[in-house]
């Protein structure tokens, strides 16, 4: 390769490499020295991570953001497969397409103003509990609304909408000719899903997963406002930190912990998170 | 059997998804003060309060302004980038690679404190821009994604073409490979744009006095209960249905072939 | 070198654009007010007759808690700031930080304002005047007294009872709610140490296993107008007073321990360019009509500070102005912790949202 081409292509990502040096490396480096330097008893130490440790209600945050997070992922998957595998297989070819637009549709709205909605759904006198009591089904109306419960709903409603797409375009890409070539050989349905069809989704399954996971650990409207506060999640103690006591230094230790978290996840899935060049 | 089970399934599925946008819509044309059962409407008062609340409209100005202004540029960094890493065997681009995309798999909370006390560590003051910053951070290594996963090698010949036929490098950029990876750049630019309009808490920490639509709507909500939101959310709703059947109807029936 | 020369020219016409963001915003008025808030000031029906009047505009930016008040105010440069909104019982801490100007008593109407929210002893230091209260209220016992029995609310005890397990909710702040659990074991909230805080986590988690949720400003008023929860701890006027007309069984006790009161004071920034815009703005914000307006703003309403604010007598009648007397005389203040148990404070209220 040329010289020329050689200078070409570092003048090309130089500007991308800045931005993301500047504005997400830097930073982050930042952050990690700030939160070395405790608010109150100032000087050089680790207090606020020894803090986090050594204080129940602090780590609980963290016990509760996974407990949350993972089951979240769980009825998300669960929930989208059997739909994904729906619009892939059983609607006709040319209505896949509207098909997909109708379940992403919903989601054009404001994702905290769809938060409250929500809250107003699962409410006492609510709509859920309202139509739950005049078809008989509950004789009064059920606890929903700020309960971890509504937490889990309301993260699930978008995530179910965003594994339905990794893991329909995962079996698009499927030839129908492996479950054929399965049955030939003698396997029933279940096999063949079991044994191939799974195994062959497994790396859209995992993305949207890798997707559900990070975005849901980090995310603080949907607990602040479906959870009633009646537990904390990661984001909302980092945000109270911040919201009520101007407290940088503890925040960003918590920040950088969350962070670990997040990372940990990434080495787990990285096999499956490539990005791949047609 | 399977069919009628399926149906039932995917009906299930769809009212779930659909459920708290028809409540939304429904009760923005309450009445009264609360946007819970019974539905006493419908009356368009929350939708004159919202077009009268200059807080609001001047938002949603903003709103627009960062999403299209960040849009663009992570949209421009990120094909830049891509094209540099998928023509020119850099070292160490492996890890270029894996640096740029990074932001991609941090929490936005993460992202919007670091560049919080980043900033403030610099006395630069919070603002859109400031905000705009980070809507940058976020899209960019997703467009740089797409579009890094949409250059072939057929592409690369037509490039040496072109510059077999004497143009510049710039010019083989800019007139012959952006046109050709022309909905791969759409695309990012549109997803850009949708993350872009919709996120919260980085917009939440780096702005001030002007900001963006969420955060409004956030401040709005600890303001107080009223179906203000709803006919909010409403609009914000059928601005995007519309944008989305403009895009559709222009920009996806354009394409090659 | 022809690309990074072209590469070099797109990416500095991008910051152009990103940074026309900002210019673009509306270019705006003459003159400018940065004021530092709580969300009852955004309301434009309070600010409008204010900017009308001076050709100016009032930029306001909303905070939680006075720690983060003060954090934001030390983040920026001198003089990006001119008036400030803040507990009564915090001015010190400003007064602390050398941040604020002492305010000219002769052109405010103090002698208007309820005596026993002037908080003499909170706003004033070495002689001057360094806050001036606009604004207050109780933080009791908020009900819908259609649905339990009004008797109840005269006593705090019932808070950590079990008669109304599961339809209580707490309102999400720390000091309030830990000066009415101080009240509920005899204990003054002006008076509080670390040594209390033992007997204070006993009633905080009492109150917490009754209750159903922990509950922001809207979300408290959400929970009492759907019947979501039928009492509210911190409750009062501010929540139930700005939505009686749409439930006109919302109310608010004094219990028989009394009740904490809550009080806001306006402030100006010793550093603040603009100290004429900002004491016309206090003037405002103290006349008859900026009070009644300040009282009845959306995000929620309270007891104007001035006695001759214009109010409606159902607006008064909403408030319990009438009353105000005896309320005020069973009213102890908010806790006033030092920063350390403030510390202290915030944590043991984190530990009662999470305790199972």
């Amino acid at each position: 390769m040329s010289l020329s081409a050689v200078r070409a292509g570092w003048a090309s990502i130089t500007p991308a490499l800045a931005w993301t040096l500047l504005f997400f490396v830097a930073p982050f480096l930042v952050m990690a020295v700030i939160s070395l330097h405790p608010q109150e008893a100032g000087g050089f130490s680790a207090a606020n991570y020894t803090q986090f440790f050594a204080n129940p209600s602090y780590w609980r945050a963290l016990t509760n953001s996974l407990e949350v997070t993972l089951l979240v992922t769980a009825v998300s998957i669960v929930l989208a497969y059997p739909f994904a595998w729906i619009l892939a297989t059983l609607v006709p070819e040319r209505w896949q397409r509207l098909a997909l637009m109708l379940a992403v549709l919903p989601f054009w709205t404001s994702y905290v103003v769809r938060s409250y909605s929500w809250l107003l759904v699962l409410a006492e006198k609510g709509i859920v509990n309202d139509t739950l009591i005049r078809l008989g089904l509950l004789a009064e109306p059920a606890q929903i609304a700020n309960t971890r419960l509504a937490t889990i709903i309301g993260f699930s409603h978008f995530f179910v909408m965003l594994l339905t797409l990794t893991i329909y375009a995962n079996l698009k890409q499927l030839s129908p000719n492996y479950r054929k070539a399965a049955a030939d050989l003698g396997a029933g349905p279940v096999r063949a899903f079991l044994h191939v069809v799974l195994p062959l989704t497994l790396p859209g399954i995992m993305v949207g997963a890798f997707l559900t996971f990070v975005l849901a650990i980090g995310d603080y409207i949907t607990p602040q406002i479906l959870g009633g506060n009646n537990e904390l999640l990661m984001p909302q103690l980092i945000m109270m930190q911040i919201g009520r006591r101007g407290d940088f230094p503890l925040a960003s230790a918590l920040s950088i912990i969350l962070m670990v978290v997040v990372s940990i996840a990434y080495v787990a899935c990285a096999r499956w998170l490539k990005i791949e060049r047609a | 059997m399977v069919r009628a089970v399926a149906v039932v399934y995917a009906g299930a599925i769809y009212a779930f998804i659909f459920l708290p946008v028809l409540v939304l819509v429904l009760f923005s044309f309450q009445g009264t003060l609360f946007p819970i059962p019974p539905f006493n409407g419908p009356s368009l008062r929350w939708y004159e309060a919202v077009l009268n609340d200059p807080r609001l409209t001047s938002a949603l100005g903003n709103s627009f302004v960062v999403a299209v202004t960040t849009s663009g540029l992570a949209t421009l960094l990120g094909f830049l980038a891509a094209w540099g890493l998928a023509r020119f065997e850099l070292p160490g681009g492996v890890l270029l690679r894996g640096l740029i995309t990074l932001p991609l798999t941090v929490s936005y909370l993460i992202i919007g404190m670091g560049l919080l006390v980043f900033f403030n560590a610099l006395g630069v003051p919070k603002s859109l821009i400031a905000a705009g910053v980070g809507h940058v951070v976020i899209n960019l290594p997703l467009c740089f994604a797409i579009v890094y996963s949409q250059m072939g090698e057929h592409q690369a010949n037509i490039e040496r073409a072109a510059r077999d036929l004497g143009a510049a490098e710039w010019q083989v950029l800019a007139l012959v490979t952006a046109p050709m990876l022309w909905p791969a750049l759409f695309a990012s630019f549109f997803l850009s744009m949708t993350f872009s309009w919709d996120e919260f808490v980085i917009s939440f920490l780096l702005t001030r006095f002007d900001t963006t639509l969420p955060v409004e709507i956030w401040n709005l909500l600890r303001a107080g209960l009223n179906p203000k939101t709803n006919a909010v959310g409403s609009m914000v709703f059928g601005i995007s249905i519309v944008l989305a059947i403009v895009f559709e109807l222009t920009a996806f029936r354009r394409r090659p072939q | 070198m022809t690309l990074a020369a072209f590469t070099r020219r797109l990416a500095g016409a991008s910051f152009i654009a990103l940074a026309a963001i900002g210019l673009a915003a509306p270019a705006g008025a003459a003159e400018e007010l940065n004021a530092l808030v709580w969300c009852d000031h955004s309301d434009p029906n309070l600010l409008k007759p204010f900017e009308e009047a001076n050709g100016a505009k009032v930029n306001v930016k909303e905070f939680e808690g006075t720690g983060a008040g003060l954090a934001i105010v030390e983040q920026s440069k001198p003089g990006d700031w001119d008036v400030m909104v803040i507990d009564s019982i915090d001015v010190r801490r400003g007064v602390d930080r050398g941040l604020f100007e002492p305010l000219p008593e002769d052109k405010l109407p103090l002698a208007d304002l309820f005596p026993e929210v002037k908080m003499d002893a909170a706003t004033m230091f070495g002689g001057k005047r360094y806050g001036i209260t606009e604004k207050f209220g109780y933080n009791t016992v908020g009900y819908n007294k259609a649905k339990v029995d009004a008797a109840d609310m005269q006593s705090l005890a019932v808070l950590t009872g079990d008669k109304y397990k599961g339809r209580i909710a707490i309102y999400d702040y720390y000091l309030p709610v830990i000066g009415m659990a101080a009240m509920a074991i005899g204990k003054k909230t002006a008076d509080l140490t670390e040594a209390d805080l033992p007997a204070i986590r006993d009633v905080l988690f009492k109150m917490k296993a009754n209750a159903k949720a922990v509950t922001d400003v809207v979300a408290s008023q959400t929970a009492l107008a759907t019947g979501e929860a039928d009492i509210l701890v911190g409750g009062g006027e501010w929540v139930t007073a700005g939505i009686a007309k749409e439930n006109p069984d919302l109310d608010f006790s004094i219990p028989k321990e009394g009740a904490v009161l809550w009080s806001q004071s306006l402030a100006m920034f010793k550093d603040s360019k603009k100290k004429d815009l900002a004491l016309k703005f206090i003037q405002y914000v103290l006349s008859p009509e900026g009070q009644a307006r300040l009282a009845t703003s959306s995000c929620y309403w309270g007891m104007p500070a001035n006695t001759k604010a214009s109010l409606s007598d159902d607006q008064k009648r909403i408030l319990r102005f009438a009353e105000q007397p005896d309320f005020l005389k069973r009213a102890q203040g908010y806790p006033a912790p030092s920063e350390a148990l403030d510390k202290k404070m915030q944590d043991l209220w984190t530990e009662m949202i999470q305790a199972k």
